[in-house]
């Protein structure tokens, strides 16, 4: 039937399969082959191949060949691609035809999308960086800014938590607020988000550009503070018709480096013996004879598992002259590793053009998307909730998880030597969390131009989404202290909450874009309207009678709340772009935004930017030269806002405060806070200097920046004095500086048939406090501490100084109240002679933001085969890895770490030095925060290895292109932090670098397959 | 170029005059304060309100930390059961031992609820005045602010010293940053507060249920008089508490069945309805630490109540019963089983409870028969011969069992007033304040360390655990400023020795 190459025979079944799926007849044209190729020899991957006149079309595959078919011999192939000149062959009588292509000097001005518009590359004055979706193929993750990691000069990514589908934090340029949130500005296809976009199906994204500096980012005003994303999905291109599909499967790994390093059965009940020893009690009988026992329990193993990624991805675009479209579907399946956690998305992207005539153009995009989580308490400490991963490491390794008789006990009691606690391999699964969204983003726009060089944009859209969540705990859950108790259904309790939320946005835009002579011009001007509204409401329940149904039908209490939250926005907005010659370059522009977040005093702010440049290598002065091919200079200067701080709270508001009497419950209230009409904008200032130099005809190419951002009038929830009735007071207080030096290299090290591309990039974020309110007075987090003069955020505590390991040393020393020989030493900073815990001897301990963050990535490819290797580190920051309070506890309370067999016994036997004895006052080791928690947060993390292998010969119709590959996401990662997520909180924020134990980031072992129709 | 900037300008004149209804919203779900404090409804609702942190003062969650860890706990009549598999609560035993620091959560859950009270008291009589209601009802809810407000500083400045006093709400920023006052104009305004509120309150007769009366303004005003040693003062106030007796039966006292009775001059008062989220807890905290609480009877079976074993009755405090007090075996109970031998523990408020760990009980803090035992206190130090005869309304109460005690001088009297506020009050947090202001604090509760020391399994602790502290100075008379008040307002300044 067909003609299919030798191939490996389990990928003739794989094509075989993807074969059996399309029926339909198959015309025999002509068909052509060929390879395209560019002046030094190089093959040429994307290259569109047209035939002229139809919407026929094609593109060339990695290795720069194509195969069309064509309906006759009179017919004209067009090739086109960015940066070459545009070549049409007829075909004649050939069935091969290759074609070197010229490149087009005039078009390497890529193009780059920029607030409100686009712009050529050479041309942008401001820090600007854009990411291209074929740089982010075969990372097996779902979501894209996983995809981003270590890709981005100057944009710290950092995966917090393994949760399926969350956790991932993007700081660009280190920003923080202190409370106004420090989370980018996401705009798709123009419509600004309210939200995150980890419900976006990564293959539906054309382009990221992240804006970094004021003149990129002040046209986004208010929200642009910490930066602003710009993503833009796929559209049907000219004359490119096409089906693909993209596969991976994969098996996910928590690797070694990673898992808590806790007592095994053995070396537990040899700690519970030793320690009734040395105080002096009897050994329980359990414990007497460690020998006995094995390895026990791993309940860290327990609870977690291998679990399965898959992902489908189905692309079909097609462009004709006066309508193209380009449709996207997408199902994500993603197990995660902690039992009982998923999460799975479907995905839907139509993005249509229609184009009436030369002058009037619509297009119109539509992105449903539905996901569904099932999400366990995994994260945060035992006894907040009870969450999973710390609570089942701290459990007695000689508890079983399923009996001998393959029954499975509902608790671990107090007989193994760890406090009553339910069973958490029972537990993870019994105790339903789940929640599931729908989301629906679209907007439709008009392009008219009414005349030359003017043209006329109104955009309407809307983003709206509706998520629902369960949660049911059933009397056989329960927690440590607390364990399940099947027969006390008061246990039971069931809660149900919805959300309905929709922004919408309208927004229209007048271009003009005009040259005379050398002097080129683009002006816009426009008003854009955004408002959000959101209805949620929540009902929890308690009195069932059991576990059987586990809605709140059967529950006997309900108690129910609703929720209505609005802001909106007005703005305009205006730009000037000129430039003399394309080299000096000049721009400015402003927008006005209303916000009706802030008090009446404050609702209007105005956020201006100017920037200019100078590409050097256009003047006379720069001779030709084989050396230096490009140099631009460029620098920026403007004014950003956070408008991010919630709804409503320049108002005091009055809040029911009911209290019983006599029983009956009578209605109270009281007001909740201070109003603050003044209550404003938080503004950054920006400056921004860099260059660009490409050497060597452009085979180096590097690029610097230096900013410094100054951000006053802080948002803040400030703490104030109980004195006054309240707890805090949102107030514009403070005032911070940023700045940094970022840099890139790409460098092409190797070309012809191996060829080698090379990509690193480093940052260097710094920030300090200068003003914090009108007392200056520190802002203290649970172990950190932001104060004037001083970088945000620093871990604060006291300063651990080892045991006091004899009685000399311990006469010798400062003491705190319940010191004794073989105690916990803490640095008397004050130098009174005695050790509190509290302000007078706690102090800095270390920064948690990194010294540098760094990306490298290596593309090499060899004839068929393709490597990428993507790598990720930070360098310099602290983390306080507070589970140890636990795992480091002498009272013999829960299992704990290894490496407490080397604590103080007597002075003969001191130990390592770093933990104490375990009779007497063990609190103050315990519970005071310190340096003893604090490790080396540095990292290096391979993030993903990809080799793949592109058939390049196919001569099959339908089957145009084959590229298979197999992938390790999160190869290794390289760190002295002992605990299990060296990224776990690595911003710069004021209260990020305490691990408070999260799920654990897997490793990711995939295959897959890009396959081209 | 120029027409496109004016055009622009134009645009902008009409979008900013235009969208200011656009750009302001309202929050929906709550009321605006511009819009509160105008009605008679208006300021029922808001002095509802500030009665509720009374119920986290007192306690509420088994995890909270109620009033008597500082109130009782400290003192002699009570210690707890060492809990060697749940060392979180650690802070509350370091009070207990004279080991406390600002860090506890004892402490902040005082202050912190007290300024509360002030706070929403405060915004009241700052706007009570201009609006536009019956005046009755005005005095009503004006006085019982007064009232609110005195108590919570009278509960700071006994506890704390000096404290920021704070009689307006800040309206901006800059004055929230308050320093200490000392406490001797602090006991000057919480006098005024108490006169003027006991002036303005109806009756106990003519007052809703559950609300404050004019007589719990007077014995606020008695007790600040006998902390003050203004015994005459305190004795005037104390005789205008009128239309209170008491009760026949001593354990009725306590039960939630009788709550607000002819006794009660002020109770905290709590509910236990599931929906109504103020039930209490107190007597969960109280119990020997239990696998199953239903050994007690009236708790249901089940949730193993590891947040147990405080307010344990020392045998000091049980060996100060004399034979035959009918109100000790109200106000004790001891357990055998799972591991105990005759524990003791606090049994006044144990009622059992619907729904674990949700109790109805409320808990007293000014009943008449503390009223007589101030007088006889006034009486007694005035020299006045009444003294023994408001004694033995109390201790020859037939509900105690006892008979009447005979004449004896000032000095011995003071004793015995002392011992007999002791037994009659026990478990109300009245014990630490009593040693405080007869300066026996230092001497009593060395006197017990040492007896700790020498025999720690007396006081509950397991074999192996040698107890920190019980070494008391005149530091621990106050207990220090809360860590985040010290960190925040650089105006306050720690008490002595913390």
């Amino acid at each position: 039937m067909m003609k299919i190459l030798p191939l490996p025979k389990k990928y003739i079944l794989i094509v075989l399969l993807f074969f059996c799926a399309i029926s339909g007849a198959i015309a025999q044209n002509i068909t052509i082959n060929g390879t395209i190729k560019d002046n030094t020899g190089e093959s040429i991957p994307g290259v569109n191949v047209v035939v002229k006149g139809t919407t026929n079309g094609t593109a060339t595959d990695v290795s720069g060949t194509f195969t069309i078919t064509v309906p006759g011999s009179d017919a004209v192939l067009i090739f086109s691609s960015v940066g070459y000149k545009s070549q049409e062959v007829t075909v004649g009588t050939q069935k091969l035809i290759n074609v070197v292509m010229g490149t087009d000097v005039k078009s390497l001005d890529e193009v780059v999308i920029v607030a409100y518009g686009t712009q050529s590359k050479r041309n942008v004055t401001g820090a600007v960086q854009t990411i291209n979706s074929s740089e982010l193929k075969d990372q097996p993750v779902g979501q894209i800014t996983q995809k981003l990691q270590g890709k981005l000069a100057g944009v710290q990514i950092t995966q917090n938590t393994g949760i399926p589908g969350q956790g991932m934090s993007v700081r660009v340029r280190g920003s923080a607020s202190i409370s106004a949130g420090s989370d980018p500005l996401y705009v798709v296809d123009g419509f600004p988000l309210q939200g995150s976009i980890s419900n976006i199906n990564p293959d539906e994204i054309e382009t990221i550009t992240v804006l970094k500096d004021a003149s990129s980012t002040a046209l986004y005003g208010s929200r642009a503070a910490n930066g602003v994303v710009l993503i833009t999905t796929k559209r049907a291109k000219a004359g490119n018709s096409r089906f693909s599909f993209n596969y991976f499967s994969g098996l996910q790994a928590i690797p070694e480096k990673g898992r808590p390093d806790m007592m095994n059965a053995r070396e537990f009940a040899q700690f519970k013996k030793e320690i009734a020893i040395e105080r002096g009690q009897t050994v329980p009988e359990q414990f007497a004879n460690p020998e006995q026992y094995g390895e026990g329990t791993n309940w860290f193993d327990a609870v977690t598992r291998d679990a399965i990624i898959k992902n489908y991805s189905l692309t079909y675009s097609a462009s004709g002259e006066k309508f193209s479209t380009s449709v996207v579907a997408g199902y994500l399946k993603n197990e995660g590793v902690l039992l009982n956690s998923s999460y799975d998305r479907i995905s839907l992207r139509i993005n249509t053009d229609y184009k009436l005539n030369d002058n009037i153009k619509f297009g119109f995009n539509l992105a449903p998307t539905y996901s569904s989580s099932k999400t366990p308490q995994s994260d945060g400490i035992w006894y907040n909730s009870p969450s999973i991963v710390q609570s089942a490491m701290l459990t007695s390794p000689l508890a079983p998880y399923i009996n001998p008789d393959g029954s499975i006990p509902l608790s671990v009691s107090g007989q193994y030597g760890t406090p009553d606690a339910p069973n958490w391999y029972n537990q993870v699964k019994i105790v339903k969390n789940t929640s599931k969204n729908i989301g629906l983003l679209s907007n439709g726009f008009v392009e008219i131009k009414p005349i030359k060089d003017l043209t006329f944009k109104s955009m309407i859209g809307i983003d709206a989404g509706n998520a629902v969540s369960d949660y049911f705990y059933p009397s056989t859950a329960g927690n440590i202290f607390n364990p399940p108790n099947e027969n006390d259904p008061s246990r039971i309790n069931a809660s149900h909450s919805n959300q309905y939320a929709y922004t919408w946005l309208f927004e229209n835009t007048l271009t003009y874009a005009k040259s005379i002579g050398d002097h080129n011009f683009d002006i816009l001007g426009g008003y854009t309207t955004q408002a959000a509204h959101s209805e949620s409401g929540s009902l929890s329940g308690r009195g069932f009678p059991d576990n059987r149904v586990q809605t709140l039908n059967a529950a006997t209490i309900i108690t129910g709340s609703t929720d209505v939250q609005d802001w909106s926005l007005a703005s305009l907005v205006a730009r000037v772009n000129y430039n003399y010659k394309n080299k000096y370059l000049f721009s400015a522009s402003i927008r006005r935004d209303g916000s009706s977040r802030f008090g009446s005093d404050n609702k209007w702010g105005n956020f201006p930017s100017v920037s200019a440049g100078w590409v050097v290598t256009d003047e006379s002065f720069i001779p030709e030269n084989k050396v230096l091919s490009f140099l631009k200079f460029r620098t920026s200067f403007g004014t950003t806002g956070n408008n991010n701080i919630g709804n409503y709270l320049q108002y005091a508001n009055v809040v029911p405060t009911n209290n019983p009497f006599n029983n009956v419950l009578l209605n109270g209230s009281s007001i909740a806070g201070l109003n603050n009409t003044e209550l404003g904008w938080e503004t950054s200032d920006l400056f921004d200097a860099g260059a660009d130099i490409n050497f060597f005809n452009d085979r180096i190419k590097f690029s610097y920046g230096y900013y410094k951002k100054t951000t006053d009038n802080l948002l803040y929830s400030v703490d104030i004095p109980i004195s006054s009735g309240f707890f805090n007071y949102t107030t514009n207080i403070g005032k911070i500086e940023f700045w940094g030096h970022e840099f890139q290299v790409s460098t092409l090290n190797l070309t012809g048939e191996f060829k080698w591309s090379t990509d690193f990039n480093i940052s260097f974020n710094r920030n300090k406090a200068l003003q914090l309110g009108t007392a200056n007075s520190a802002i203290y987090g649970d172990m950190t501490i932001t104060q004037v003069g001083q970088p945000l955020g620093q871990l604060y505590g006291l300063v651990w100084d080892g045991i006091y390991e004899t009685q000399a040393e311990f006469d010798a020393s400062p003491k705190h109240q319940g010191a004794e020989v073989g105690s916990v030493k803490y640095k008397d900073i004050n130098g009174d002679g005695v050790v509190t815990n509290d302000t007078r001897d706690q102090a800095v301990l270390g920064n948690t933001a990194p010294k540098y963050n760094f990306g490298f990535t290596n593309t090499i490819s060899y004839k068929n085969f393709d490597l990428a290797i993507v790598c990720q580190g930070a360098y310099g920051n602290k983390i306080i890895n507070s589970a140890d309070r636990f795992t480091g506890n002498l009272d013999g309370t829960f299992n704990v770490q290894k490496d407490l067999a080397n604590r103080w016994r007597s002075e003969e036997n001191p130990g390592n030095g770093k933990w104490g004895k375990a009779s007497g006052n063990t609190g103050p080791e315990r519970d005071w925060a310190s340096s003893k928690w604090m490790y080396d947060g540095s990292y290096l993390t391979i993030k993903n290895i990809t080799l793949g292998y592109s058939f390049s010969s196919i001569n099959v119709a339908y089957l145009k292109g084959l590229r298979i590959y197999a992938s390790v996401q999160q190869a290794a990662v390289f760190t002295k932090y002992p605990g299990g997520n060296p990224e776990v909180s690595a911003g710069a924020g004021l209260f990020s670098g305490v691990d408070n134990t999260t799920y654990p980031v897997p490793r990711t072992w995939t295959f897959g397959l890009n396959y081209n129709f | 170029m120029k027409t496109k900037i004016i055009s622009a300008f134009i645009a902008a004149l009409i979008l900013s005059s235009c969208s200011e209804d656009f750009l302001t919203k309202y929050p929906e779900t709550v009321v605006s304060a511009e819009t509160f404090y105008k009605t008679e409804a208006d300021f029922k609702q808001a002095v509802i309100g500030a009665y509720v942190p009374l119920r986290n003062i007192y306690g509420t969650g088994l995890a909270d930390y109620g009033a008597w860890a500082m109130g009782e706990m400290r003192a002699d009549n009570t210690a707890f059961i060492y809990n060697a598999a749940n060392r979180g609560y650690a802070d509350r035993e370091y009070i207990d031992q004279f080991i406390d620091d600002a860090n506890g959560g004892g402490v902040s859950n005082k202050y912190q609820n007290d300024y509360i009270i002030i706070g929403r008291a405060n915004q009241i009589l700052k706007t009570i005045d201009a609006a536009d209601f019956d005046q009755v009802k005005k005095d009503n809810y004006k006085g019982q602010a007064l009232f609110l407000r005195a108590f919570a500083y009278f509960d700071l400045v006994q506890y704390f010293g000096d404290v920021p006093l704070v009689l307006t709400p800040p309206t901006t920023y800059a004055e929230t940053n308050v320093g200490q006052t000392p406490k001797a104009q602090v006991y000057e305004q919480i006098l005024a507060d108490a006169a003027a509120a006991a002036v303005l309150l109806p009756n106990k007769a003519t007052q809703d249920v559950g609300f404050v009366a004019n007589g719990a303004a007077y014995t606020l005003l008695g007790n600040v008089n006998i902390v003050l040693e203004r015994w005459a003062d305190a004795e005037e106030a104390l005789l205008n508490v009128q239309g209170y007796s008491l009760l026949g039966n001593y354990a009725a006292i306590y039960n939630p069945a009788n709550k607000n009775h002819a006794e009660s001059i002020f109770e905290v008062q709590y509910y236990d309805l599931a929906t109504a989220n103020s039930a209490s807890n107190f007597a969960y905290n109280f119990l020997p630490i239990l696998q199953n609480p239903g050994v007690i009877a009236g708790f249901p079976d089940g949730n193993s109540n590891a947040y147990a074993g405080w307010n344990i009755p020392t045998p000091d405090f049980l060996a100060v019963y004399e034979p035959g007090d009918l109100r000790k075996d109200a106000s004790v109970g001891f357990y055998t089983g799972e591991g105990y031998t005759n524990i003791p523990y606090i049994k006044k408020y144990v009622h059992g409870a619907e729904i674990a760990p949700n109790t109805n009980d409320d808990w007293p803090v000014y009943r008449y028969a503390e009223v007589l035992l101030f007088l006889a206190e006034a009486a007694n130090e005035q020299g006045k011969s009444e003294a023994l005869t408001y004694l033995n309304m109390v201790h020859a109460n037939p509900r105690t069992g006892l008979l009447p005690l005979p004449a004896a001088g000032q000095a011995e009297l003071r004793v015995l007033i002392q011992k007999e506020r002791q037994i009659e009050l026990a478990f109300e947090n009245k014990r630490w304040l009593d040693l405080v202001r007869t300066g026996k604090a230092i001497e009593v509760m060395n006197a017990q360390g040492n007896s700790i020391r020498a025999n720690p399994q007396a006081y509950y602790y397991p074999a192996g655990v040698t107890p920190p502290g019980y070494v008391v100075t005149a530091k621990h008379l106050l207990f220090p400023i809360p860590q985040r008040e010290i960190r925040i307002n650089p105006l306050l300044v720690q008490n002595t020795g913390y």
